[in-house]
């Protein structure tokens, strides 16, 4: 059997439950804009009934909980998508700058000065005697020599810029896994204690996508609330209220910094992120095309410092190096190319002494149309060598572009879930404050009644 | 109940505007450099066959600039050679004059002097240089070819050697400079030197004009055959400049096709994307003043 006290009890309960749910509802208005934010809703559910007389009477409404509004198999999503965008862009922000050391559509690029070195000893080969065109091979062989210690030294310091932005990742990441752990207990307590960790978890998001942005990670479910966080290839970075720290020390053959994990160097296993872009650029990429300037610089030397030798100066006397021989293998010779010949009459234009014989300088003039780099002639080599720049930065666009668009697509999704729209916000806030004053006129009319009933007695006495 | 959409529009719309302002810009820096290309990135394949376009077209320059110095040395060679060839006729025509029974030896010794001033002048014309080299002395261009000699029967002896050069002329393609001068004037099949000089020696003797008339005869014939070098030399770099000129345009065409822009269709792509920027602007801002359900509530 009702009372009246028992209605006036489930009127104020519901005016708490209306409460709550304006409450939430304010507090997804203030933080519409705020990143990360997921919208939270109040689960209304009805109070246990009570039993009399054979009878269930219910006992008005509770709130139930209090549940933010967001997907997890999304946020992995973003955070994916997250880690390839990173990758990609800090690997483009270097080869942006790559690509512009071997950009002959501005008309200095390094084939106009072995062209130029070619032309002047085509100029060399109709008058070789002429010291003014001796000369002038010389200079167009240094300006060469130069050219290629330009772009070598350039992309040595775009490595090591590269190198900078990894050290500076590794910091980063080292600033955000601790502030991860950190949440995960505090998500773990109150997960034990049943309270809503709607506002920790979204914190917890925000820091995973931005540690998504840096290098990258999988995520793991480990209960009670707890997320691990390791590198892709497993390294850990999370575990529980632990984070493990990244650290850096260089690598003594090239001075690059390489990355450890407990102990281990974990370098080549990264991949995604700001740090994974930076690593791939620095450790394959420039790497890779130093070394194919350095065959066409080596082959070139080798090939003249042959042919020079077997041919006669303009004194009669054997010809030497024309160029300082390469190191062996060539590595390093794109950056130390330079000329061995000091003056013009050491050029070995003649092949039989006199002084008008231009057949040395003809054979120096045939490499030009030799296969001398790898199977390729050197213009040849180097044209590959800028095509293959060229399709890689353009296909990294392409794929940069790629998961720009798909995080935007991911993020609408995401939206759609737990982004706060204000029309329903607002729509919200008229229902739970229309059920408010329901409530409240409810208690009036219940305590109203109350009164009568105490009027009542005391009257009778 | 419907799909729930994502009420942050603000990012769709901030990207439309800024893929709009990405167009407007590409066609902009195309206005700016009349190219296409103007990062490797841009299109790579092009890019890479700039290289190549652009190492032939400068090879070219140099082929062509090269041909203006053979072009230079050749009429230097032919003009000598003319002078040459017309010292023969003269010599050719005072031997006929010497024949003629009739002169007294008084009047053979004075065109014996002539022919000998004419050997002279030949001498002359065997040691030009072209640009502070000889250009009849083989290979040995720094060395004075032809010099008087005592020893020698024909009264001159050869210093330079049978060198020959050849010089590239194009892509693949190469001709022969010089002709060695010992080949020209001092040939076996006749000498120009030896004739003159045994003309001279007949002259003033009296005896074997007739003979050494003929052998000025076939001196003369072996000049003007090896003349012909240098003619067909001049012609030759004619040719090769008329081709290398042609290729260039050519290959400045080819570049075009490469690299340069499409400049009506560039100036079109440029209004276009202004337009959508326009459009993308102004449909934000109309979004973005749109009233909520909250505008309403009193």
């Amino acid at each position: 059997m009702g009372t009246l006290s028992s209605a006036l009890n489930i009127a104020v309960q519901a005016m708490l439950a209306n409460e709550t749910a304006l409450d939430t509802t304010s507090n997804n208005i203030a933080n519409a804009n705020t990143p990360g934010y997921s919208r939270q809703t109040v689960n209304f559910v009805e109070a246990p009934p009570v039993e009399y007389g054979g009878q269930l009477y219910g006992t008005g409404v509770q709130v139930s909980q209090i549940v933010s509004q967001r997907s997890g198999v999304l946020q992995l999503l973003l955070n994916n998508d997250t880690q390839q965008q990173a990758q990609y862009s800090s690997y483009l922000t270097t080869m942006q700058q790559v690509q512009t050391l071997f950009n002959e559509t501005s008309g200095n690029g390094l084939q106009s000065s072995i062209t130029g070195f070619f032309n002047s000893l085509q100029q060399l080969s109709e008058d070789p005697s002429n010291t003014t065109d001796r000369q002038a091979v010389l200079t167009a062989a240094e300006n060469m020599a130069q050219n290629f210690n330009s772009i070598s030294a350039n992309l040595t310091s775009l490595q090591q810029n590269a190198d900078t932005s990894v050290t500076q990742s590794v910091n980063q990441i080292n600033a955000l896994t601790p502030q991860i752990a950190q949440l995960n207990s505090q998500i773990s307590e109150a997960v034990s204690t049943g309270q809503n960790a709607g506002s920790l978890m979204d914190q917890r998001d925000q820091l995973i996508n931005q540690l998504s942005g840096l290098i990258g990670v999988s995520e793991i479910d480990a209960g009670n609330g707890n997320v691990t966080v390791t590198t892709t290839a497993g390294a850990p970075l999370v575990v529980d209220n632990k984070s493990f720290q990244l650290t850096t020390q260089p690598d003594p053959a090239t001075g690059f910094q390489h990355i450890y994990s407990l102990g281990n160097d974990i370098t080549s296993t990264i991949s995604g992120g700001a740090l994974g872009g930076a690593i791939q650029v620095r450790d394959s990429t420039i790497p890779s095309i130093q070394s194919s300037l350095d065959s066409l610089a080596s082959s070139l030397e080798n090939s003249f410092n042959s042919i020079n030798q077997a041919g006669f100066d303009l004194n009669g006397n054997p010809g030497g190096n024309f160029f300082v021989p390469p190191p062996a293998g060539g590595v390093g010779a794109a950056a130390e190319m330079s000329v061995a010949i000091t003056d013009p009459s050491q050029i070995a234009a003649s092949q039989d002494g006199s002084a008008g014989d231009n057949s040395n300088v003809n054979a120096m003039l045939a490499v030009q149309n030799q296969a001398i780099v790898n199977g390729q002639t050197p213009i040849n080599a180097y044209s590959s060598l800028v095509f293959q720049i060229g399709n890689d930065v353009s296909s990294t666009q392409s794929e940069q572009q790629g998961s720009q668009a798909s995080i935007q697509q991911v993020q609408n999704q995401i939206g759609s879930i737990s982004g706060v729209s204000i029309n329903e916000e607002a729509a919200n806030l008229i229902q739970y404050q229309q059920a408010y004053q329901a409530a409240a006129q409810a208690a009036a009319v219940i305590s109203s009644l109350t009164q009568t009933a105490i009027t009542m007695f005391s009257s009778s006495h | 109940m419907s799909i729930r959409v994502n009420p942050d529009i603000l990012p769709d719309l901030v990207a439309s505007i800024e893929q709009a302002q990405q167009e407007a810009q590409t066609a902009t820096q195309q206005m700016a450099t009349g190219r296409s290309v103007n990062n490797l990135s841009d299109n790579p394949a092009a890019a890479a066959a700039l290289v190549g376009n652009d190492a032939l077209t400068s090879e070219n320059d140099q082929y062509l600039t090269n041909l203006t110095d053979l072009q230079g040395k050749f009429q230097a060679a032919d003009s000598a050679l003319n002078s040459a060839v017309q010292l023969m006729t003269t010599a050719i025509s005072v031997g006929t004059e010497g024949a003629n029974g009739t002169l007294s030896s008084a009047d053979r010794q004075a065109i014996a002097q002539q022919v000998q001033g004419l050997q002279q002048q030949m001498l002359a014309l065997a040691n030009t240089s072209y640009e502070g080299t000889y250009i009849f002395s083989g290979t040995n261009v720094t060395t004075q070819p032809f010099a008087q000699s005592s020893t020698s029967s024909s009264g001159v002896q050869y210093n330079g050697n049978d060198g020959v050069t050849t010089v590239q002329i194009g892509e693949g393609q190469s001709m022969q400079t010089n002709v060695g001068g010992d080949q020209i004037f001092t040939n076996a099949n006749g000498n120009v030197f030896q004739a003159l000089n045994d003309l001279a020696n007949a002259l003033n003797s009296g005896a074997g004009i007739d003979a050494a008339n003929t052998e000025v005869q076939q001196a003369f014939s072996k000049l003007t055959t090896q003349r012909v070098f240098y003619g067909n030399a001049l012609s030759q770099v004619q040719n090769s400049q008329n081709y290398l000129n042609q290729e260039q345009v050519d290959l400045s065409t080819q570049q075009n096709q490469l690299v340069g822009a499409n400049m009506t269709q560039v100036v079109a792509n440029e209004s276009q994307a202004q337009t959508a920027e326009q459009a993308a602007l102004s449909a934000t801002a109309q979004i973005l003043s749109l009233p909520t359900l909250l505008t309403y509530i009193k």
